[in-house]
């Protein structure tokens, strides 16, 4: 009798678990364009299927805040984590307590560095972020040269959060790019952050502008610096014909910018892709199927030639 | 310690009285603090700071640089503007930020043109019927969010007595939450001219100019202004002299609140997007300001004059930094120093004013 129950207790679990998958979200932050695009990804899948419940919950970009709220998603008892780090190197904490409970976790757009060691039940979706400073730079780089401008260029530098794994790596590929033989002919005049915020980037650009110095190019790790710059250019009287610009993530803002022939590069990051592909990652892996460690979804160079795929995805 | 060889009262010489005004002082850190940066630009940089060696705009003057110095605070200085009313009456506005937020997010969803490069606006809040509307509308709705948050503050400080800090610390919280719900995290973008207009080029400095004589004017002359210094010196002195202490301090908090709204109108406009992250830590920054103008937190001392004049510090320092091409990390570190230095001389100052009268 007492085995019956078990069974029957345990067929009972078995069959709620079947009919509903409770899978919770914890963001980085809220009030961020391309996380918020992301997270819609998750949710919008979510709501197509049947049987999935997502709760999302807002970490307001603090470690310690987004590590509690991945222990009550333990608590609850939650068949699948999905997280999008606020601090990359802060990882090792919420894979430990995931995999102490055996709950399966996916980190998702931002790299943990803890990737190599992550326990079988444990994923990164994200993109691969040494292709967007790339492609960003490498097309400017072309730009310039299409331009007539290989005696030698002048750019400026405008970096993204300090603290983020992706202003300090989509930086290093404009060095990277900008080292390359092909390339050499761009100097940087100066490289300063403007923590990815239009207001300070517009700000930052004019104070580079009172130096007077003489400037062919402007690489910014996003799009909203990209368009800081524009706007303070604008103001000042450049003709952005003159000048490259060079941006990352596609937004609506920035491919209104470069329809309007102001923006000259951008580099579209699938951020519904990556939310949906860490959905399915996390629900195959509370069904006990194998995924991959890594799950990377491209990047996508985005020029005035190119932009009429992708007005409607972002 | 003391010195009272001068006596007290009556004809002797008051050595306290012949002390220098308080903004006398923050304009001479102001000098000092350009002065440093001429002396570093001309041994670093082989260029002067302020002054044009290049003959570009006609004038000695590098007027590029002059322009965004006080551009690049303007913002921020107009919601110090109100911050130093509250702090003048010895409290404190912690929310200015969060409510920059929200009512840039609400204020941006009235002012959305719908068509963008002849497709409909990607960001559209509203249905057709509430876009291409009237500049006058999204001001006025934005205005409200001000008197709102601001009534709110003001009534639980006022009425319940909780702490200023605590009660503008929940607006901080609630209006930032606020600004997200709004549109669910989703960028507010693509104005109408007329709105974009609002915060264009060097509009922003007209208004903090403008706003900053005419608060500078209200808090000299009238007697909105003397009620509000008589209840930071001495709250219960002000009560029995007869003034509504409770009913002024909720007009002073929806005063702070409406400047920090409009401020959040001029941001969305020279931004030409409202974002539930915008004006993050500008309360702090606003705050500073007013402390480094010299209004003394624990209420009573301060001025707009003197606000303008921290604000001027802050914007003397961004670019100078820029200037000098100081990594970031320095920047913060300095801009620390100096808020704290600043304070600490002004307490010295006082108690060296205080010992002597």
């Amino acid at each position: 009798m007492k085995r019956f129950l078990t069974t029957a207790a345990l067929a009972t679990l078995m069959s709620t678990n079947a009919m509903a998958e409770n899978i919770g979200v914890s963001m980085a932050l809220f009030d961020d364009n391309f996380l918020t695009v992301l997270r819609n990804g998750i949710d919008e899948m979510a709501n197509e299927m049947d049987g999935v419940d997502v709760q999302i919950e807002d970490a307001q970009n603090d470690v310690a805040k987004q590590l509690d709220q991945i222990n009550n998603f333990v608590a609850s008892g939650v068949d699948a984590i999905i997280v999008n780090p606020v601090d990359t190197s802060a990882t090792a904490a919420m894979t430990a307590a995931a995999e102490a409970a055996g709950v399966p976790l996916v980190y998702v757009n931002r790299q943990p560095i803890n990737l190599d060691n992550l326990p079988d039940n444990q994923a990164f979706v994200g993109s691969n972020e040494i292709e967007s400073g790339t492609l960003e730079a490498f097309q400017i780089c072309q730009n310039l040269r299409a331009a007539g401008k290989t005696d030698g260029a002048r750019a400026y530098l405008m970096m993204g959060q300090l603290s983020n794994q992706a202003a300090i790596q989509r930086s290093k590929d404009v060095h990277d790019v900008i080292g390359m033989d092909m390339c050499k002919f761009i100097t940087l005049i100066d490289e300063q952050t403007a923590n990815w915020s239009r207001n300070e980037a517009q700000d930052l650009m004019t104070n580079w502008l009172s130096t007077g110095e003489p400037f062919d190019a402007v690489f910014a790790n996003n799009d909203e610096m990209a368009i800081g710059a524009i706007q303070a250019m604008k103001a000042s009287g450049i003709d952005m014909a003159d000048v490259e610009v060079g941006g990352v993530d596609a937004t609506q803002d920035a491919l209104a910018s470069m329809q309007a022939g102001d923006l000259d590069v951008t580099v579209f990051q699938n951020a519904a892709g990556q939310g949906s592909g860490a959905l399915n990652a996390a629900l195959s892996l509370a069904k006990g199927e194998d995924v991959a460690r890594s799950i990377f979804i491209p990047f996508e160079l985005v020029t005035p030639a190119t932009i009429g795929g992708y007005l409607a995805k972002n | 310690m003391s010195d009272h060889s001068h006596g007290i009262g009556g004809l002797t010489f008051d050595r306290s009285k012949r002390a220098w005004p308080n903004e006398i002082n923050v304009l001479g850190a102001l000098v000092l603090i350009i002065v440093i940066f001429e002396a570093l630009g001309a041994y670093l940089m082989g260029q002067s700071f302020l002054f044009d060696s290049n003959e570009r705009f006609d004038s000695i003057f590098n007027e590029a640089r002059l322009r965004i110095i006080i551009l690049q605070v303007s913002i921020i200085g107009i919601i110090a503007i109100g911050v130093t009313q509250v702090i003048i009456t010895g409290g404190i506005d912690l929310s200015s930020g969060s409510v920059v937020g929200a009512t840039a997010m609400i204020a941006m969803s009235f002012a959305q043109v719908a068509e963008v490069n002849g497709y409909p606006n990607p960001k559209a809040i509203f249905g057709p019927g509430l876009m291409d509307l009237p500049v006058l509308v999204p001001i006025v709705v934005g205005l409200i969010c001000g008197v709102i948050a601001g009534a709110i503050n003001g009534m639980l400080i006022a009425y319940t007595r909780i702490p200023p800090f605590i009660a503008t610390l929940g607006m901080m919280v609630t209006a930032r939450g606020v600004a997200k719900w709004w549109s669910k995290g989703n960028p507010v973008s693509f104005p109408t001219d007329s709105y974009a207009g609002i915060g264009s080029g060097m509009m922003p400095v007209v208004w903090f100019v403008a706003l900053a004589v005419l608060f500078h004017l209200i808090l000299k002359y009238t007697v909105y202004g003397k009620h509000t210094y008589a209840i930071g010196s001495n709250e219960d002195g002000a009560r029995m002299a007869g003034i509504n202490v409770a009913r002024h301090k909720v007009l002073v908090y929806v005063i702070a609140a409406m400047l920090a709204s409009f401020a959040a109108i001029i941001l969305s406009s020279k931004n030409l997007t409202a974002q539930a992250g915008m004006g993050l830590v500008y309360e702090l920054d606003a705050i500073a300001m007013a402390v480094i103008g010299g209004v003394s937190l624990s209420g009573g001392r301060g001025s707009i004059l003197g606000t303008v004049l921290g604000a001027l510090i802050f914007g003397v320092i961004i670019s100078g930094f820029t200037f000098l091409r100081l990594d970031a990390y320095y920047q913060e570190m300095v801009k620390g120093v100096i808020i704290v230095a600043a304070v600490v001389l002004d307490q010295w100052r006082q108690r060296r004013a205080a010992s002597k009268s």
